[in-house]
């Protein structure tokens, strides 16, 4: 990264947005990169300082992974890397090269056929403007594989970290414990 | 244009289809997906990205700002600022006043409050635009702001006349009262924080604007652009599929689309400008803070005999909003002597603006909160007291209520919660180290009416299209008007596609005040009857028709195939008659305006409010009410505080889809926990600025923070307040959870906080 976090104020008192100005701007390079996602291999020219968020949604158009904050903190942009999950605005795109990213666009069957969280989500209603929904579903079935799905309580503790202000909460529960106990039988 | 397969969300029963069913989401499938494109994840050729720049004080003056090193960064197109952007008109407002400055720039010169933009960089690629809008330096003649509501500088307000209201004489009847409370109630800025942040996508096309962007009302938003931009409202298009959330803050369009609209018409290229997180924060104005004084005067068996309120709200320095306090505090009781009166008080914020049940909420909080408070002092269950000065009829307007399931709210919502084992005192029920606390509110939102259309279609295979201009942030638009096509046509609801979130569709009014499924189902409603009505026509009538020669008086649809009532003669599906007598499609616009509506009241009625049908219209008044019943822990040592169970009993009328208005309500229900117990915009006394502005700060309520909820619907059908019966639904559940919360923490701990949120430091 070329770009550098003020950490005192500077000289002249004017904060430009939390990042450097130092009046001349980097010339970053371009990385050739092959990212992994969904089983298909994508060849990427982006600068270092892309996220596999905005490679994802502004490079490769799959925008099912959403941005919300843009700084961690909601969970929406959600995904998985090497079958964990991880935020995608806070992974740069070429530190997963290699790796085996999968979105929401890719967790059904290719047949179509929906993944049991993905159809316990609709059966429960456990969602409602849909856009946290695609970091929900990705988180809990990472929560589900990680063995945190054994009772209520567990699931809403680490479900909670993804935010959904419809307050889909109740369902979101309701719909993990029971793609919980579809995917254990 | 959005088409969804149902075959994920097609029930096998047709009782789960019909209005009032519990059909899943028909955009479900979409949206688990990931196919659901939202309004600004559009791909288009040449797409640029714009980044803003926000001003650093809170007030004050721009003197100069140098774009130079900005403008040479890599991939940079244009820096904009308030000396380049290009001229726009000034435009009228939501009511559809004409603006009050010929022109408006959306890039300021004069700061009023800290955020507000006064640059944006436009660049090939997102992080270009990020990396060279940090390089813009702006310098400030900075002047002192007003922060907030307790800022010395700010006064006593402006008194808003129109918010008075009075009757008996209250200030005597409360000074001759027997037993009297007064107390004061806060409620802090707080945000409406859609997971999706506000932005959009804008592309012109020689005088042709086309605008990706989440919007709670296409039309009103369309004539702002128009107006700005000097075009007619036809050459506007907007854009807005899905919408993940608005709560009452998507409705309008604000600077930011102005700055992205301008910057792809200086640039001739597609803009894409996105908030982000921080500047959801300051570009648009979340619930303004509230504070009021509620006295009540009552007789010794609790009658009520007197309540005097007195509202405050902020407001901008540059921009009115009034939050009206005293909307519960008039109707929720029945007294004889009453008066509410209300200031606004200008801060250095951007104007406030609509969150969820904007006025019913912290007008709620206060007198909610006082009753409570009137039952301790007399020593009365806050339920009983409730019911000793139910209101029988519209204490305000004088009117009959078309509906009021109160008591049996209060009824089912205290039998489900279990409210006859509470033990009155505080502080009597604990478990453990936690002091247990059950509390009561009550909570009501009025039935907001309007004029809509729709258009329905029958195609050439008997399928069934249904288009508005309406939208579909999560409440559940697409799955109820598939609903209500499917049963007025007699068709199965996997055969209705239903259109929506294009302003090239029918017309539709604002989606707020919880008032677009009875809006709206009434015009599809409407529309289908007269499809239906022309199919059987046909049927009857046109020669080609295996039913002519029936001499029938009539025909039925039923799951899509075309009978005589009785069942004799021939038995069609819709698409074999369709083909018999040669037409590939019957389309009709149903509206529910007066036959005599002239095309400028047709435009008004959907681009403003001002044509909105006042819900005490007749000889009614109409409102949905709910009594929340809460369970709240609070950690002896710590302060800690809890909800551990929620009962509310809720009157929305006629429910369209019980499954969604469910999920409706608790979400409603969490949004009111959030508020009782986390959100609070802190602003920074020395600059005037919101520091808490992010999802870490501003804490909204997780998975973690909330507890089972048992929603009970006790609504009747409301045949004064929609066509098919229902009443508001999205907003009511918000209102008076807060006071429930507040309520429950008193009685857990003997502390009453008055000032929201109740946060640990208040209760040791």
């Amino acid at each position: 990264m070329t770009s550098q976090i003020i950490i005192d104020p500077p000289e002249d008192g004017h904060f430009r947005n939390g990042l450097a100005a130092n009046g001349s701007t980097p010339s970053p390079t371009t990385l050739s990169l092959h990212l992994t996602i969904n089983g298909q291999t994508h060849a990427l020219d982006i600068e270092p300082r892309v996220t596999l968020l905005d490679a994802l949604r502004e490079r490769l158009h799959l925008t099912g992974t959403k941005k919300g904050c843009d700084q961690g903190q909601c969970g929406a942009c959600t995904v998985h890397v090497d079958g964990e999950r991880v935020l995608a605005c806070l992974t740069m795109a070429a530190q997963v090269e290699g790796r085996s990213i999968t979105t929401i666009e890719g967790l059904a069957d290719e047949d179509g056929t929906l993944h049991a969280v993905q159809a316990a989500f609709l059966e429960h209603d456990a969602f409602q403007c849909g856009y946290c929904t695609p970091g929900q579903i990705m988180s809990a079935v990472a929560c589900i594989r990680e063995g945190h799905a054994g009772s209520d309580e567990e699931i809403r503790e680490y479900m909670a970290g993804n935010l959904c202000r419809c307050g889909a909460y109740p369902n979101i529960v309701a719909a993990v414990r029971q793609a919980a106990q579809e995917l254990r039988s | 244009m959005t088409v969804h397969d149902m075959k994920h969300a097609a029930s096998d029963s047709a009782r789960l289809e019909a209005v009032g069913g519990r059909l899943s989401r028909v955009d479900g499938p979409a949206k688990i997906t990931g196919a659901a494109k939202y309004a600004f994840e559009q791909q288009l050729e040449g797409l640029t990205h714009a980044v803003l720049v926000g001003a650093t004080i809170a007030a004050g003056k721009v003197t100069a700002i140098d774009a130079r090193a900005a403008e040479t960064a890599p991939g940079v197109l244009a820096v904009l600022t308030p000396y380049t952007i290009m001229e726009l008109r000034g435009a009228s407002d939501w009511l559809g006043n004409p603006p009050s400055q010929p022109t408006y720039a959306p890039l300021v010169r004069e700061v009023t409050f800290s955020g507000q933009h006064v640059a944006a960089v436009v660049a090939e690629t997102f992080e270009q635009a990020v990396a060279a809008a940090a390089l813009v330096k702006v310098w400030y003649d900075e002047t002192p702001a007003i922060v907030d509501l307790s800022d010395g500088k700010a006064g006593d307000g402006i008194p808003i006349d129109a918010m008075t209201k009075e009757w008996g004489d209250a200030e005597a009847a409360f000074a001759e009262a027997p037993v009297r409370i007064c107390a004061a109630y806060n409620t802090p800025r707080e945000f409406q924080a859609a997971m999706e942040p506000h932005g959009l996508i804008a592309r012109w096309e020689g005088d042709e604007l086309t605008i990706w962007e989440p919007s709670q009302w296409l039309d009103g938003m369309a004539r702002t652009y128009a107006e700005w931009f000097s075009i007619p409202f036809e050459n506007v298009r907007l854009v807005s599929p899905y919408i993940g959330g608005g709560f009452g803050s998507k409705a309008l369009a604000l600077a930011h689309s102005a700055v992205a609209a301008a910057a792809a018409k200086m640039l001739d290229r597609p803009v894409k400008l996105v908030l982000n997180r921080p500047q959801n924060f300051t570009s648009y104005g979340g619930r303004a803070a509230t504070r009021q004084t509620v006295a009540i005067g009552a007789e010794r068996d609790g009658k009520i005999q007197s309540i005097v309120h007195r509202g405050v709200n902020e407001t901008a320095v540059d921009g009115m909003w009034v939050e009206p306090l005293g909307s519960v505090t008039s109707i929720m009781y029945a007294t004889p002597n009453f008066s509410s009166k209300q200031n606004v008080v200008r801060v250095n914020t951007v104007v406030p603006g609509a969150k969820r049940a904007p006025g019913e909420n912290p007008s709620a909080f206060g007198i909610e909160c006082a009753i409570d408070e009137l039952a301790h002092e007399l020593g009365l269950d806050p339920l009983e007291i409730r019911l000793i000065n139910y209101a029988e009829r519209d204490p305000h307007a004088r009117k009959a209520w078309s509906t009021r399931q109160l008591r049996e709210a209060f009824a089912a919502g205290a039998e489900a919660f279990g409210w006859a084992k509470r033990s009155p005192a505080p502080r009597s029920m604990r478990d453990g180290h936690q002091f247990i606390g059950w509390g009561v509110a009550a909570g009501t939102y009025p039935v907001r009416r309007a004029h809509g259309e729709a258009v329905v279609k029958i195609l050439a295979d008997g399928s069934v299209v249904v288009e508005s201009s309406s939208i579909d942030m999560g409440q559940g638009t697409y799955t109820i008007l598939a609903q209500t096509a499917a049963e007025t046509l007699g068709v199965p609801v996997e055969n209705v596609t239903v259109k929506l979130g294009d302003s090239h569709f029918a017309r539709a009014g604002v989606t707020g005040g919880s008032r677009l499924a009875g809006v709206m189902t009434g015009a599809v409603h409407k529309a289908a009857g007269q499809a239906l009505d022309e199919l059987i026509g046909l049927a009857l009538s046109d020669p080609r028709s295996p039913f002519q020669k029936l001499q029938a008086n009539t025909l039925v649809v039923r799951d899509g195939r075309i009978a005589s009532p009785r069942g004799e003669g021939p038995d069609l599906s819709i698409g074999e008659l369709m083909s018999a007598v040669g037409r590939d499609h019957i389309e009709t616009k149903g509206d529910t305006l007066p036959a005599s509506t002239t095309p400028e009241e047709r435009y008004k009625n959907y681009t403003t409010v001002a044509m909105s049908i006042p819900h005490t219209e007749g000889d009614y008044s109409r409102y949905s009410w709910c009594a929340h019943f809460v369970e709240v822990r609070v950690d002896e040592d710590f302060g800690t505080v809890r909800v551990s169970r929620v009962v509310s009993a809720l009157d929305s009328g006629r429910l369209y889809n019980p499954k969604l208005a469910e999920s409706q309500w608790k979400g409603g229900i969490i949004m009111g926990i959030g508020q009782a117990l986390l959100e609070e915009g802190i602003v920074d006394r020395r600059h005037g600025r919101i520091v808490n502005g992010n999802f870490a700060d501003y804490m909204l309520p997780t998975n973690a923070d909330i507890p089972d909820i048992q929603t009970i619907s006790v609504g009747i059908p409301d045949p004064h307040s929609s066509a098919l019966g229902g009443k508001g639904v999205g907003e009511l559940a918000i209102v008076g959870i807060a006071p429930a919360i507040a309520n429950a923490v008193f009685h857990a701990t003997g502390k009453r906080v008055r000032d929201l949120p109740i946060t640990l430091e208040k209760l040791i």
